[in-house]
């Protein structure tokens, strides 16, 4: 046995005990019980498996444990925390309110089947970090050229991911003033 | 609200007791006597519903929340939003007061398919509707007011000056309302339509009041599906997350050609994985492990020193056409129309148009890869957790491939990835692979598909070819049409894991069926055939490509021929296409619905192709053009526009306008998502999808093979939508897919003057298209 891998997973330190070489993706769902992050090609071709690693996506489907070591990981089910910590909220304060994405995901009813809509909201959280007030242009160049593969939906629901990441912007220029 | 007759209802209600907290009223099936004596006396019936005790429809709880419970499933549609707004109106209630409890076997009661919604929905809104009528009688009684003096608000009831909630009238007692129905659940039949007695399910009959479309306060607006906030935040458990104590993960080693038997299965270096295990039954190959990773890495290992013996049975993707041309073919497995008017007109016709059109095979290709739990008890008793569009189907066909009662199988449904009709017959998945590993470990199994498995081995939307001629009057004008469609057959679905072990599984012959539903009321003679021939590679021993339905299934294939033809006629008749379909029908709903697209789009009136048309060239050159469809009480109109580069062949759809008029809506948000995203769909297989395989294998086993449209190719979408009071309900889910393939290539042929006339219509097949009409250079 290798020594025992340890990261933040969504606020909190986790010591594992997977192997360092084992999928990321198999130690958050199996392990940690986080099942956000789903398995779709297994490599890096889809997005469903997609996490921020020290707030960058990545495909954990093909990224070793290991290479998260002493990284932080979030998942969709610590998205609220990082928006809560983003408003400067407290702790008891940032129990109930979901990330703007979250909320632009059910208020525009994007989900069909939902199977890929995990990573699709983890890539518009990364994309509005870096361009707060994308343009449909710039939403569809991130979702489809952003290494190391397009963000696929077999459902179709890319127009609707357009209305959701444009209104989770105007949502997050709001809550900043 | 207007007050609906209150009529003598073939609906009993029973009072089985008084209860000292809580209480509700139970809705459920009444089996007429002379199906009970049948169920009765055929063997193996017995359901694990009891038609009699809690297992019911409907719910109405003291505490005011509502339970319903259907066989049928959210499949990415919006079940979840319809069927609470369904049973919400009927009730006069909120539907977020109602919880839906889908496709369980031992918890639902009705079965059938969760194919869009409108077949299930009658069901609910007729439960709910007889359910409205016991209330408003309870109500009666305990109010001392007459039916018809009361009224209904948020599920209170008042009258009189008095009033009470529905949680009130139940309060305290264990009231049971029965209602009739029609129908069993399917059994396993060798000589039935997909080896099955009937995936129809139950249907409840008689005609309780239900209120008139023109009162509908929920139907119609855009309730919120039910089932997207957990999928938000990760609360939902999906069938990929299930977890039982002691479970083994399992990966396949599948066979290395489409047609090998096993030769000698590898072995496990138990230094380098002391948990793994292989299991082997036939041609079933597997590796388990309580650890996943394990499970992967052993499983690549094993696969490395496994043999198989060659094969080699399949004429290669690029020989697909002629195979099926070549094939004896005999007599049309269904023919519709006047064969003799028909036949006639096209003898004497003083112009004719005769064409064919073909596509390859395509796939469903969901995001996520099939994916099981099994737990196969020592006492014989099955427990599955899949997300099967069949649930009752799919116990039916485990069944009969483990040679027991379906009473020992329970199917527990969760969400998955969306499956586009792939398992709307009840097999193919992941669930035989886990029951025949979980009999042989003796403990729960979970199986997980490889993506590079799932687009090999999982069914196909087999390929076709369709010849099409028509006889035209003077003014080019179409009086006579004859269809031909040829493919193999899509009514495949047995379950994989079934047909490498050897175990017995049940479909049907081979045939095809007619699925196009006319709009052209003023072509007087027609006539239809649609043949049928075994899967490509039937005799091999796992199969062969098993054929099975996809999204708008048969109607997406001839439709392209159909509305392909009609494009071309119009080109002939120098005719613009929308008034050239306005000349061959007086449909008034379809003649509403296409002007209102063509206003929506801009559409210029003239003839196609553009005068501007060009095939040859280095710059873009731009067209237009339109398709029709009906299908299921629903007109659909697609206008697509394109930008075509005719020496690279690469087209781009610039704009794609889509008109829907599916009689009253129920919520227009929903159907315009599935508006969208069925145009989505539709653009990927009409630009990209092609399943290639060489002489032994498929060979388009990933997302850079088989390509589907990203998010950059989506052009701009309009959404037309009408909506009726007068003419029902239509289906929404389906169609928008298949509305495209024809309205891209009416444009392709706008802008360069050529028609396409095969899926896909990618840079490779068009600008070899586009070539030959060239002049020799």
């Amino acid at each position: 046995m290798s020594d025992p891998v340890t990261f933040t997973v969504n606020g909190r330190k986790e010591t594992v005990a997977s192997e360092p070489d084992t999928p990321l993706l198999f130690v958050l769902r199996n392990e940690l019980k986080l099942t956000g992050p789903r398995m779709g090609c297994g490599m890096a071709q889809c997005g469903a498996c997609a996490v921020l690693l020290d707030g960058e996506e990545i495909r954990t489907c093909v990224t070793p444990l290991s290479y998260a070591a002493g990284k932080q990981v979030v998942t969709i089910e610590g998205l609220p925390a990082v928006w809560a910590a983003q408003k400067g909220l407290s702790a008891s304060e940032s129990a109930a309110p979901l990330h703007p994405v979250q909320q632009a995901w059910i208020d525009e009813q994007v989900p069909q089947c939902g199977y890929c809509q995990s990573g699709m909201m983890i890539a518009a959280v990364q994309l509005l970090a870096k361009n707060p007030n994308p343009t449909v242009a710039q939403i569809k160049d991130a979702f489809t050229n952003t290494p190391p593969s397009p963000h696929l939906c077999r459902c179709g629901t890319y127009s609707a991911i357009i209305d959701a990441v444009q209104r989770a912007a105007q949502a997050m220029k709001g809550a900043a003033r | 609200m207007t007050q609906r007759e209150a009529t003598a209802l073939p609906a009993t209600i029973s009072r089985r007791g008084f209860v000292k907290t809580g209480g509700a009223l139970f809705v459920s099936l009444a089996i007429p006597a002379r199906f009970a004596a049948r169920a009765a006396a055929a063997e193996n019936t017995s359901s694990s519903i009891d038609p009699t005790t809690v297992a019911s429809w409907l719910e109405i709880r003291s505490d005011n929340t509502i339970v319903a419970r259907t066989g049928r499933t959210e499949t990415g549609v919006g079940i979840t939003g319809y069927y609470p707004q369904t049973i919400a109106e009927e009730l006069n209630v909120r539907p977020e007061t109602i919880t839906l409890i889908m496709g369980d076997t031992d918890r639902t009661p009705d079965g059938g398919y969760s194919a869009g919604f409108l077949f299930g929905m009658n069901n609910v809104r007729k439960v709910a509707a007889y359910t409205y009528q016991t209330l408003l009688g309870l109500a009666s009684t305990q109010l001392g007011v007459p039916v018809s003096s009361l009224n209904v608000a948020d599920g209170v009831i008042s009258g009189g000056g008095k009033k009470m909630s529905y949680g009130e009238l139940v309060q305290g007692q264990h009231l049971e309302l029965k209602i009739p129905v029609k129908g069993a659940l399917p059994q396993p039949d060798p000589n039935g339509w997909v080896g099955m007695s009937s995936l129809d399910g139950i249907t409840v009959q008689g005609d309780p009041p239900m209120k008139a479309i023109a009162d509908f306060k929920v139907i119609g607006k855009s309730f919120p599906a039910g089932h997207i906030p957990d999928k938000i935040t990760g609360k939902t458990e999906w069938s990929c997350d299930v977890t039982l104590p002691g479970m083994l993960h399992a990966r396949m080693v599948r066979p290395e050609t489409l047609g090998s038997t096993l030769v000698s299965a590898g072995v496990i270096d138990k230094k380098q994985f002391p948990s793994a295990q292989v299991v082997q039954k036939g041609n079933l190959l597997a590796v388990v492990s309580p650890n996943e990773w394990e499970a992967v890495q052993a499983a690549l290992s094993v696969a490395g020193s496994t043999k198989w013996n060659d094969w080699f049975g399949l004429p290669g993707s690029e020989n697909v056409t002629k195979a099926i041309r070549d094939y004896k073919w005999e007599k049309p497995s269904e023919s519709k129309g006047k064969a003799a008017e028909t036949t006639a007109a096209l003898q004497s016709a003083i112009r004719k148009i005769s064409t064919a059109y073909e596509q390859g095979y395509v796939r469903h290709a969901p995001i996520g890869p099939f994916v099981a739990v099994a737990d196969v008890k020592s006492d014989g008793s099955v427990t599955i957790w899949t997300h099967s569009a069949q649930s009752q189907g799919l116990r039916a066909r485990i069944a009969y491939m483990l040679g027991v009662p379906v009473d020992k199988v329970v199917v527990r449904w969760m969400d998955q990835s969306g499956q586009y009709g792939r398992t709307t017959l009840g097999g193919d998945g992941a669930e035989a692979d886990a029951v025949i590993l979980s009999q042989l470990t003796g403990k729960p199994v979970r199986v997980q598909w490889t993506l590079q498995e799932d687009l090999a081995w999982s069914t196909v939307s087999p390929a076709w070819v369709s010849d099409l001629s028509a006889a035209l009057d003077e003014k080019g004008h179409i009086i006579a049409l004859h269809s031909a469609q040829y493919s193999p057959h899509m009514f495949d679905p047995r379950p994989l894991g079934a047909l490498l072990a050897g175990m017995p599984t049940a479909t049907s012959k081979p045939g095809n069926f007619l699925a196009t539903e006319w709009a052209y009321d003023k072509i007087g003679n027609r006539l239809e055939d649609a043949y049928g021939m075994p899967n490509l590679a039937a005799d091999s021993p796992n199969g062969g490509l098993r054929g099975n339905i996809m999204r708008t299934p048969g109607q997406r294939q001839q439709n392209f021929a159909l509305e392909g033809l009609m494009n071309e006629a119009a080109a002939m008749a120098g005719a613009d296409p929308i008034e050239y379909r306005l000349a061959h029908t007086t449909d008034e709903r379809m003649i509403h619905l296409l002007h209102a697209t063509a206003k929506a789009a801009n559409w210029e009136t003239r003839p196609s192709p553009h005068r501007g048309a060009r095939h040859t060239g280095s710059t873009p050159v731009k067209g237009r053009g339109m398709c029709l469809m009906i299908r299921e009480n629903a007109y659909w109109v697609g206008i697509a526009e394109v930008s075509v580069v005719p020496n690279s062949g690469e087209v781009k759809v610039t704009r794609f306008t889509i008109g829907g008029e599916p009689g009253k809506i129920i919520n227009p948000r929903q159907l315009d998502r599935c508006m969208k995203s069925g145009v989505v769909m539709g653009l990927s297989e009409a630009l990209k999808e092609e399943v290639t395989f060489d002489k032994s294998k498929v060979t388009s086993t990933n997302w850079s093979r088989y390509k589907i449209l990203t998010m950059e190719e989506m052009p701009e979408i309009q959404v037309v939508q009408v909506s009726r009071d007068d003419k029902g309900f239509g289906g929404g889910s389906e169609a928008a897919n298949a509305l495209v393939p024809p309205a891209v290539s009416a444009a392709i042929h706008d802008a360069t003057g050529v028609c396409p006339r095969k899926l896909p219509m990618n840079p490779a097949n068009i600008s070899a298209l586009l070539k030959t009409k060239s002049p020799k250079a």
